[in-house]
């Protein structure tokens, strides 16, 4: 029953609120009316009476407010009146309003944005079940400077029978297998896999089965699992795909089941891939017996409960095992243990992490901004706080009051930077550079919403709080007595103002300066020579099915085929072959050893970039040769073997000796225990990424050293789209079975290499750029509003004849002093803030001084020219207009 | 009479105006010199009365309704509710309690 009655009043207060406020207002009336009459019985003169029955009373509003503060449910009307006042406020100051809603929709917006894609990249969960239990696990030589190799199938068939703290583990590897028999021949990423490897990710399938462990036995029925995308594109979503057979390289493949799209394994695959065991491929298979061959990329489940500390301790036990048992293949190698998650997104952390502050920054110089607006806005409110004050309301009150008006600001102003948001991350989704692992699931969902809300609760409390603690402080009588204070505000409130003015300087100085560091590095990388020329050389790649084309000597006369074909075209006589492509492909990296060099042994290692080429790439690349000579049509396959190295390697592995006539022989196929004679040195070439320094290289003939593949470089000035239109019409002529895939332009291939570096430098300079401009409008908003303040002190000034010069020095004293103040401590935290970035910086060290030296040049100059506009206004001033208004 | 204001104990407030309200129904300022009268010190300003009546309505221990005052003038009038009646039995033992204890705390000194 009470609680009824309860719910009424609090229904009644809230939605009868009219009511309620006449009750009462008749109710302290009467109250007040017969207080008089008490009086005038005991005999007062009516005047007295009334003075005195005010006096008992107290004030009629106060004691309103006071039961008003009392009633049930009364946090809410009030909170409700403020709010619908501070939305009236917005709208009664719609230039105010404009400026605060923009730049917090700005703040909040770009934070959003960046925050999306830091949540679908460091935060979210892998797309693998439990997958904070999974690692990869790598080999290392920490000797010969490999950081993280795959496993030889031998050292990890014996760490999974044999371990203690992974529940199960897998290797996989990946390349390109051709699949045929279905309309246009396609080229498809291939997963090659042990047949533990769906179990380890708890992948289930969405049609037939995954793999068994009968599936990676030797001499099993050869299998394959397709992605739902390939399943869906190449084969129609055919319901009776299971069982049904396909070709891969030319092979016959039992289909066995469909993995659903979600699951992408390395993250970064498009969704069209199959998987085969590891036993079913001719490359891979083939090198499961050598325990010196690292290729084998492990992933493990740990066990619940062991960490990584304990995995780590036993891991290294298993690796001094491996070296004792087999010194020349394990010998120097240790075992490392990686979270999954770390290992995918490790490149990226930092630039990402790196973004999201800088974007924080330009939303704490966006609150910085409003703070300043709200506080110079209090100030002229300073009156009708007063009276508020003066009617009865508490300090509380008048807090929660500015408050509530600032709520509704950053309510206004987040849900504007929401549909920002919105359209910030579908213009970062053309951004993103094609590397970033997890693109695809970087959207604005309920997470990202959440956080956005919550960001600008959190901004609108960090803008509004300070304005609303003076406004409470402020002094009653000063702020009735100074009739809106026409003469000056007061010192504190100034102080707070341009503290807040010189903190914007410094924020912007570090995000200027940080922009600055990568803009130059960026403009070294830009300029940085590849050592070749790119201009107008379009790549292609073509590989051969391995079971067609099974032989070397198949291959070289492929190649020299199709070479002689397209070179015969008009305008494509400047045509090569190169396998791995530059830039396209990345490196292979070979370790080979110098025929009768004492320091040789298999305690150091010697390797370098190993490119296989016919004899025109030097002409077609523009690669300059130094000394000796290059390859001609008479190093074929049965004339003596010949290599060509770079300048890097003759310095770095023939010091003060001529390379030219010593030997190199090799480990692996094709050369095993091959001698191959130096016969020219070449210029360096960065094969990997601009960024890259070159490293030692060495090139051997095409001719000696052939690949399952064709890929061909062409210098030519004709369209690429032509260019690519005749190599695939020289293939097919060839032999119809054969794709042509990654047609390119290499300047467009040297541009996608530069892409995250681009990302980062283009985002960062657009938020500092915001943040500029923010410092500016900040710093001119305190001038210009000191100066209205103090048009009145300027006008006498004037009158008493001030020149105009002392008012003009007069309004920038005061710019130059925040201007000052911003740059002492914007340049520490600039000098420690770029230090996070020294490893993204190319050329350039994270202590360059030009970044620093302009930005502070061009603050200042900014600054003072925001300073001078306002300052000119008050140089202008009428000392006529200036005093009369007052 | 003694008008010099006594600081009202925290709580004591509810009491007596339940207190106060038992003879019968009164308005604001009735309350207010009944209290005084029958404590011979307390002085209730308004500005503490008068929340605390419109708290205790809404907590159903008292009703109120408009009436004619003794001088014909309208007035708020508030008078107990069975849970107000309540209320002050509840209100009394615990300030005999309280009180109780006050004084064996005092004599012990």
């Amino acid at each position: 029953m009470p609680l009824l009655v309860k719910a009424q009043s609090f229904l009644r207060n809230l939605f009868l609120s009219r009511r309620v406020e006449v009750d009462i207002d008749a109710e302290v009336h009467s109250h007040l009316e017969m207080l008089v009459e008490e009086n005038i019985r005991r005999g007062m003169p009516p005047e007295e009476a009334q003075r005195t029955a005010r006096i008992e009373l107290g004030g009629i509003e106060q004691v309103k407010e006071q039961v008003r503060e009392k009633r049930i449910g009364n946090w809410l009307q009030s909170v409700t009146f403020d709010c619908r006042y501070g939305a009236r406020q917005l709208r009664k100051n719609p230039g105010f309003a404009a400026v605060a809603i923009l730049t917090l929709a700005l703040g909040i917006g770009a934070n959003t944005a960046i925050f999306s894609v830091v949540y679908a990249i460091l935060l979210k969960q892998l797309p693998y079940a439990q997958a904070d239990q999974l690692f990869n696990v790598f080999e290392a030589q920490p000797r010969a400077g490999i950081p993280a190799a795959g496993w030889s199938y031998d050292n990890f068939a014996e760490l999974r029978e044999q371990n203690h703290i992974f529940s199960d583990m897998a290797g996989s590897n990946q390349h390109q297998l051709t699949l045929t028999g279905r309309g246009e021949p396609a080229v498809v990423h291939t997963s090659v896999v042990t047949a533990e490897f769906f179990a380890v990710f708890g992948q289930k399938p969405l049609l037939g089965r995954v793999f068994l462990p009968d599936d990676g036995k030797r001499g099993a029925a050869p299998v394959v699992i397709l992605s739902e995308n390939l399943w869906r594109s190449s084969f129609g979503a055919d319901p009776k795909i299971i069982g049904s057979s396909i070709n891969l390289d030319k092979r016959t493949f039992t289909v066995v089941g469909v993995v659903p799209s979600t699951f992408r394994f390395p993250v970064l695959t498009e969704g069209e891939q199959l998987w085969i065991p590891v036993v079913q491929d001719l490359l891979f298979s083939s090198w499961m017996p050598q325990r010196g061959l690292h290729w084998l990329q492990v992933t493990g489940r740990l066990k619940p409960g062991v960490s990584i500390r304990q995995a780590q301790a036993e891991l290294d036990a298993v690796s001094t095992r491996l070296a004792r048992e087999f010194p020349a293949e394990n010998g120097g190698w240790t075992i490392h243990i990686v979270p999954l998650q770390q290992d995918i997104v490790g490149n990226v952390r930092s630039a990402l992490l790196v973004l999201m502050g800088a974007v924080g920054l330009v939303l704490l110089i966006a609150c910085t901004n409003i703070a300043n607006l709200l506080l110079t806005r209090a100030t002229s409110r300073e009156r009708e706080i007063g009276v508020r004050v003066t009617l009865g309301a508490g300090r509380a009150r008048i807090v929660r009051q500015l408050l509530s008006e600032t709520a509704v600001l950053g309510l206004v102003g987040g849900l504007a930077g929401i549909a920002l948001a919105y359209w910030g991350v579908h213009a970062l989704s053309s951004l993103l550079p094609p590397d970033l692992p997890r693109v695809n699931a970087i959207r604005v969902d309920n997470f990202v919403l959440g956080f956005a809300l919550l960001l600008s609760a959190a901004a609108s409390m960090a803008f509004g709080l300070a304005p609303a603690l003076f406004a409470a402080n402020s002094n009653l009588q000063s702020s009735l007595r100074e009739g809106g204070g026409r003469s000056g505000e007061s010192r504190h409130r100034r102080h707070a103002r341009s503290f807040l003015a010189a903190g914007e300087i410094a924020l912007a100085m570090v995000l200027l300066v940080a922009a600055g560091l990568l803009l130059r590095s960026f403009a070294k990388l830009m300029s940085v020579s590849p050592g070749f020329n790119p201009q107008h050389i379009v790549e292609a790649d073509i590989s051969l099915p391995r079971y067609q084309y099974s032989t070397p000597q198949q291959w070289a006369a492929f190649s020299d085929n199709l070479l002689a074909r397209i070179q015969s075209e008009p305008g494509m006589q400047d045509s090569a072959v190169a396998v791995p492509r530059p830039i396209a492909d990345g490196c292979v990296n070979m370790a080979f050893d110098i025929v009768g060099d004492p320091a040789s042994s298999a305690s150091t290692s010697r390797t370098a970039d190993y490119v296989s080429i016919s004899p025109e790439y030097f002409h077609v690349m523009g690669i300059p040769l130094f000394s000796g000579r290059i390859f001609d049509r008479r190093d074929a396959l049965s004339a003596p073997r010949v290599t060509v190295i770079s300048r890097t390697m003759a310095r770095l592995y023939f010091p003060h000796q001529d390379p030219l006539g010593k030997q190199l022989t090799f480990a692996l196929p094709p050369d095993r225990g091959v001698a191959r004679e130096v016969v020219g040195i070449v210029g360096d070439v960065r094969d990997v990424a601009l960024g890259q320094d070159p490293g030692p290289m060495m090139y051997v003939p095409y001719a000696q050293a052939p690949f399952w593949g064709a890929n061909v470089v062409v210098r030519s000035t004709l369209s690429p789209s032509s260019i690519a239109a005749t190599i695939r019409q020289e293939v097919q002529t060839m032999d119809k079975d054969l794709p042509v895939t990654d047609v390119a332009l290499l300047p467009d291939l040297i541009d996608a290499s530069v892409s995250q570096p681009r990302f980062r430098t283009f985002l960062l300079g657009l938020f500092a750029a915001m943040a500029l401009v923010l410092a500016a409008t900040g710093i001119f908003g305190v001038i210009s509003y000191s100066v209205s303040r103090r048009a009145n002190e300027i006008g006498i000034r004037v009158a008493l004849g001030a020149s105009r010069g002392t008012i003009l020095r007069m309004g920038l004293r005061g710019t130059l002093a925040l201007t000052v103040a911003g740059l002492a401590v914007g340049i520490p935290c600039a000098l420690a803030a770029s230090r996070l970035l020294g490893h993204m910086l190319f050329g350039i060290s994270a202590s360059d001084p030009a970044p620093l030296a302009v930005v502070t040049i061009g603050l200042a100059a900014v600054a003072a020219l925001a300073g001078y506009i306002p300052a000119r206004r008050a140089m202008r001033v009428d000392p006529m207009i200036a005093l009369r208004y007052e | 009479m003694n008008t010099e204001p006594t600081t009202l104990l925290q709580g004591t407030l509810d009491l007596l105006i339940l207190k106060s309200l038992v003879a019968g129904e009164k308005h604001g300022l009735g309350v207010s010199r009944r209290i005084q009268q029958i404590t011979g010190t307390f002085v209730v300003k308004p500005g503490s009365l008068f929340p605390a009546l419109h708290r205790m309505e809404e907590e159903c221990w008292i009703s109120s309704f408009w009436g004619d005052s003794e001088n014909n003038r309208r007035a708020k009038y508030y008078r107990l509710t069975k849970a107000g009646r309540k209320q002050l039995e509840v209100e009394t033992t615990r300030w005999g309690r309280i009180s109780w204890a006050i004084a064996q705390a005092l004599e012990a000194l």
